[in-house]
């Protein structure tokens, strides 16, 4: 099978995917309509009711690992490609990403010790 | 029809899985009532929350379900029986596992809700705490194996389970797996005591089962990777190698859920603090370690 | 054949029969007032095979588990309107629904009566899940109205726009929803703690909120007043392509519409950059100037478009002096010249200055800085204005904080509990909580009444209250009853002491999702709560390796210890966790008699609280199985006059009722329980903890709403 096809199964599959989810959605609306009523339509909140916006600029606490954890994903594309050739390179691969893996835990000790792994 | 085989598959799996979440639950194990209640959320009205985004609201379910199944497409159930054998399957299905967060958001947001919304952000910090452990473990399994795809990385198992080969790697991973499928304790976005419902809280009928649906398969898919990478997949003696598949991925599947009914929920700082500090640790010494036995032992 | 009270629109044939039946097998309640109290008054819902929703949208049956005060029936039609049809409702015990529909089906409050009440529920609903004609449901908590208030006065309200008397600034509309809509200090819904006042926090991010909104409305009605010739239509601060010609809420956010007039004259002013989330006005329809970026000075167009240096759209320039800069001249400033504002203007800078008091307020040091711009503000969309007035978080990040009401039937907290969180991120700005405003203990009746009113209004320890009233007529008569008599009463007290901490530990184990345990708690307390002497003893093994379990449980005591640590003034549990000996118990010549001694812990924190209670558990059993035997209260006849009052340490704390009779009659009586006290170290003790800790400490306090007033 050719990565194309491949792919052209992937597309099929998510399609697929979108038809069955409409068709279930279909047959719910072959039962019926929700009907409109006073206060249906307000988000629940334990028997409150609650009708002002929420969307608002919410307060992430985990931004210092939010920000670690970029460098780290960047790092881990450089991995994958490592990883599949590393037997076929033996020691010189381990040592080459030894020096970068030390380097980036050094950073992440640094972060640590600078208060960074820990709620805001 | 390899993909019709393992669609049927999947479905059985996700039933399967549904029964053994109302027992680790509910404390009950009732073989028909996931269907049930299935059909029981399509008769309910779905309502749409005044004041929604809708388009979040409504592609947040499509999304989870569409990740799902794409994650589930490079797991292979038997030698030549998986939908699509990439050669880099392993870093496809950490692409589409992603999408969960942005559907979780989407459905966190969408409806302008108060527990929504906070269960949606939550979500995002626990993606943080996991999203390196499943990376890192999946990369020494790709050590050892040599290649991305998933057939290859059963192949790899042959002579030992990665289980024994890397055990680090395969408890990081399990633990990393039941956070992406926000299973107990790990249910930060939905918890029922904390946030009643949270992501869930906001859809009701055939949007509430779409989602149900999404999440089982997304069990699924995970208990499926971590028997690829780590249980040695296909690989067991005398019985065909699609029910061993089939029996490892249901195991994992049953001990990660009855693992979550006994646990209390862990908090969010709590989880992202143990990531970091203790998880990223372990995983970069797993890495370490995998790579100077590949370099040593031939197997 | 009859059809639900929460029937669906349809006919019953085909498919939608198929779906009905299925529905019949797949009942999921939304327990009102919670499980906490259905499970005091001795139902097991797990026993019953009934699977539990933690919010409406996911139930399909209302269980309405014995009497519901006022304020929990108007809640109980909100949660009841939130549901998705079809739905039902199961009603145990003899409940006056308020505002609900009649139950579908009711059933007396016993464990029997559970069980054949959902049975009788599925024909129900096989039957008449789809009907062809419903009624649609509305109850007076559902209504919304508008009213005026004053921006600097919260506590002036009126019907009718305005001035306000204290200060003569214009009243401001709000949008306002509750059962009550003319008795202003009663109101119930999320607009209850708006006057209230106390919590530094929670008073400057109230302004935020609401401010942010009555600021517009300010705008508006300045508008309205100045510009009224300008027939202005109506667009959406949020989103500009909404425009309407009449005055109304958006339909994608549904915020009020504010004139376009207002949108044009004031898009340069600081302020309204900041209303809606930080998105700014757009463009009004009719541009004064040119075009320019409000980012990039420099980039001007005679057309509308978007900035070539950063794609944001491009405003219009507005003619310079048009409205002044008074804007963001400094608050200061305006305090001392409010006179030569316009109304409005006023009316918007007085929310600001509020917010000042606060110390919500910050970044104007950087006024002056970016070059002026004719017709721009300085500062237009520059973080400082965007972020102006907002709450500002521990960590010195401005950021907006919201309300979320988590009460009255939150799946994780007791029933009945009022709180609503004020929430920065997910942790904790700011908490208002209260107990219910339970109706007034009868008067002019007799004792015997009286003590069966007062046990019904504390479903969660109605044997301790029954003995209270019991105590109290007792020491109001003179009676005195046999010390075997006393013996047993005592028991009897520690038995429901036993079921009330197993309760506890049932809502705290579902609270932190240890569903386990928490079935495992629940069933025990239900064979607790009646079990005699003898049957005590034979559960003590179960119950103690229940306890065994939950004080060992290594993940549990991670997550409860060093959370919510209570300190000083205290009573009960809590106070004993915390190391103060102190007990209503203790002094007690029956007590003395059995051998008590109080027990205490020394951390005070959540741990500490659990452990108390396990601790507490195996005393009480002791002091049972030396009492020998359990007898429920029996109340003194009473004649003639006197007064009485009586003390008992409740499975929650010491309560005290003073009593006086006349004429054989209850004619006053003043009951204080725990409650007050213990809810208002919470605020306290969880501020800027994360949402799921807060919720824990709260739960491990074992509040008892029921008991808050009387």
């Amino acid at each position: 099978m050719s990565e194309l096809t491949q792919y052209a199964i992937l597309l099929g599959l998510t399609l697929g995917t979108v038809g069955l989810v409409l068709s279930i959605y279909a047959l719910a609306r072959a039962i019926g309509r929700a009907r409109a009523e006073p206060a249906k339509d307000v988000p629940a909140t334990a028997g409150t009711l609650a009708r002002d916006p929420v969307w608002v600029r919410y307060h992430a606490k985990y931004y210092g690992y939010a920000l670690l954890f970029l460098a780290f994903d960047m790092e881990m594309a450089f991995m994958y490609p490592w990883a599949v050739v590393y037997r076929e390179e033996g020691l010189v691969a381990l040592l080459d990403m030894g020096v970068f893996l030390a380097i980036l835990f050094l950073g992440l000790l640094y972060g640590w010790s600078q208060g960074a792994l820990r709620r805001q | 029809m390899s993909i019709a085989v393992i669609i049927l598959a999947l479905a059985i799996g996700c039933y399967a899985v549904a029964v053994l979440e109302g027992w680790a639950v509910h404390g009950r194990l009732s073989l028909t009532r996931p269907a049930t209640s299935a059909l029981a959320l399509l008769g309910r009205e779905q309502i749409l929350p005044r004041t929604s985004d809708r388009l979040f609201f409504e592609v947040g379910p499509v999304l989870l379900l569409v990740a799902g199944l794409l994650s589930v497409a490079v797991i292979p159930l038997a030698p030549g029986l998986i939908i699509t054998d990439l050669a880099i399957g392993a870093l496809f299905l950490n692409a589409a596992l992603a999408y969960v967060l942005v559907a979780l958001i989407m459905a966190g947001w969408g409806p302008n809700g108060a527990y929504g919304m906070v269960g949606g952000w939550r979500f995002l910090g626990q993606f943080i705490a996991y999203a390196m452990l499943i990376v890192m473990p999946i990369t020494a399994v790709a050590m050892r194996a040599e290649s991305l795809s998933t057939t290859q990385i059963v192949l790899s198992q042959a002579a030992l389970w990665n289980i024994a080969y890397q055990p680090i790697g395969f408890v990081l991973f399990v633990i990393a797996a039941m956070g992406v499928a926000w299973l107990p304790p790990i249910d930060l976005p939905t918890g029922g005591g904390d946030l009643a419902g949270g992501v869930e809280a906001e859809y009701t009928g055939a949007r509430l089962a779409v989602l149900r649906l999404a999440r089982l398969v997304i069990i699924v898919a995970l208990a499926g990777a971590t028997v690829t990478f780590y249980l040695g997949g296909w690989l067991g003696p005398w019985l065909p190698g699609w029910v061993w598949t089939a029996l490892k991925t249901l195991a994992v599947a049953a001990g990660m859920l009855a693992l979550g009914s006994r646990l209390p929920r862990l908090r969010e700082a709590k989880y992202l603090e143990l990531s970091w500090k203790l998880g990223i640790t372990l995983a970069l010494a797993n890495i370490f370690l995998v790579g100077v036995i590949a370099l040593v032992v031939p197997i | 054949m009859m059809d639900l009270s929460g029937a669906r629109q349809g006919l019953l044939r085909g498919f939608r029969g198929l779906v009905a039946g299925a529905m019949a097998r797949d009942l999921r309640a939304f327990v009102v007032p919670g499980e906490d109290v259905a499970n005091a008054l001795g139902l097991d819902l797990d026993a019953a095979g009934l699977i539990r929703a933690v919010t409406p949208r996911h139930a399909n049956v209302l269980l309405i588990a014995g009497p519901l005060p006022t304020a929990l029936a108007d809640a109980a039609s909100v949660v009841w309107a939130q549901m998705p049809r079809p739905r039902c409702i199961l009603a145990l015990g003899e409940v006056d629904l308020g505002p609900l529909p009649s139950a579908d089906v009711t059933a007396e409050m016993s464990q029997a009566g559970l069980i054949s009440g959902l049975e009788d529920l599925r024909k129900l609903i096989r039957n008449g899940a789809f009907a062809p004609d419903i009624a649609e449901f509305d109850a007076p908590a559902l209504s919304e109205w508008i009213e005026y208030t004053c921006p600097m006065h919260p506590e002036v309200i009126s019907d009718e726009p305005g001035k306000c008397p204290k200060c003569g600034m214009f009243l401001v509309e709000r949008r306002v929803s509750g059962a009550a809509p003319h008795a202003h200090e009663g109101h119930e819904g999320h607009e209850g703690h708006e006057g209230h006042e106390g919590h530094e926090g929670h008073e400057g991010h109230e302004k935020s909120s609401a401010v942010s909104t009555q600021a517009e409305k300010a705008h508006h009605q300045s508008d309205a007043v100045t510009s009224a010739e300008t027939s202005a239509s109506y667009v959406c601060p949020m989103h500009p392509e909404v425009t309407s010609d009449t005055p109304g809420s958006c339909p994608k956010c549904g915020m009020n519409l504010v004139p376009q007039a207002e949108a044009g004259e004031h898009a340069h002013h600081g302020h309204h950059a900041h209303h809606g989330h930080g998105h700014h006005a757009e463009p009004a329809s009719e541009p004064t100037g040119p075009y320019t970026c409000p980012m990039h000075p420099e980039v001007t167009s005679d057309a509308p478009g978007s900035c070539p240096k950063c794609g944001m759209d491009l405003v219009p320039q507005t003619e310079p002096g048009k409205h002044g800069h008074g804007g963001h001249g400094g608050h200061k400033h305006h305090k001392d010249m409010p006179a030569q504002e316009g109304q409005g203007e006023h009316a918007a800078h007085g929310a600001h200055e509020q917010q000042d008091a606060h110390g919500a307020h910050h970044g104007h040091a950087g006024h002056g800085a970016a070059p002026d711009i004719p017709g721009i503000e300085p500062h237009f969309m520059s973080m400082v204005e965007l972020t102006e007035g907002k709450p500002v978080s521990p960590d010195g990040l401005v950021m907006e904080w919201i309300d979320a009401p988590f009460g009255p039937f939150f799946p994780g907290l007791p029933g009945g509990l009022q709180m609503v969180l004020t929430l920065d991120g997910d942790s904790i700005a700011g908490a208002d909580i209260k107990g219910m405003d339970a109706a007034a203990l009868p008067s002019g009746v007799a004792l015997e009444d009286f003590a069966a009113s007062l046990a019904d209004a504390v479903p969660l320890s109605p044997v301790a209250m029954r003995e209270l009233a019991c105590r109290a007529a007792e020491a109001a008569t003179g009676q005195t009853a046999p010390k075997d008599v006393l013996t047993a009463r005592a028991a009897a007290v520690e038995r429901e002491r036993i079921a009330s901490h197993l309760n506890w530990l049932a809502g705290l184990a579902r609270q932190v999702g240890l569903f386990s345990l928490s079935r495992k708690a629940a069933d025990l307390q239900c064979d607790v709560r009646t079990a005699q002497a003898d049957g005590l003893a034979e559960q003590e093994g179960a119950i103690n390796s229940l306890l065994t379990a939950a004080r060992q449980g290594s993940f549990l005591r991670s997550k409860l210890s060093g959370i919510g640590t209570l300190k000083g003034a205290l009573e009960g549990p809590a106070a004993r966790a915390a190391g103060h000996p102190s007990d209503a118990r203790h002094g007690d010549v029956v007590y003395d008699e059995l051998g008590f001694e109080p027990i205490t812990q020394d951390q005070g924190d959540a741990m500490a609280r659990l452990r108390q209670r396990c601790a507490e558990i195996a005393q009480s059993l002791d002091l049972i199985a030396e009492a020998g035997a359990i007898a429920m209260p029996a109340v003194p006849r009473a004649k003639g006059d006197g007064h009485g009052m009586a003390a008992l340490e409740t499975p929650r704390g010491p309560a005290t009722l003073y009593l006086t009779l006349k004429g054989g009659m209850v004619s006053s009586t003043h009951l204080t329980t725990p409650f007050a006290a213990l809810a208002a170290h919470v605020p306290d003790v969880i501020k800027q903890m994360e949402l799921a800790d807060a919720l824990t400490v709260i739960g491990s306090l074992d509040l008892d709403p029921w008991s808050a007033t009387q």
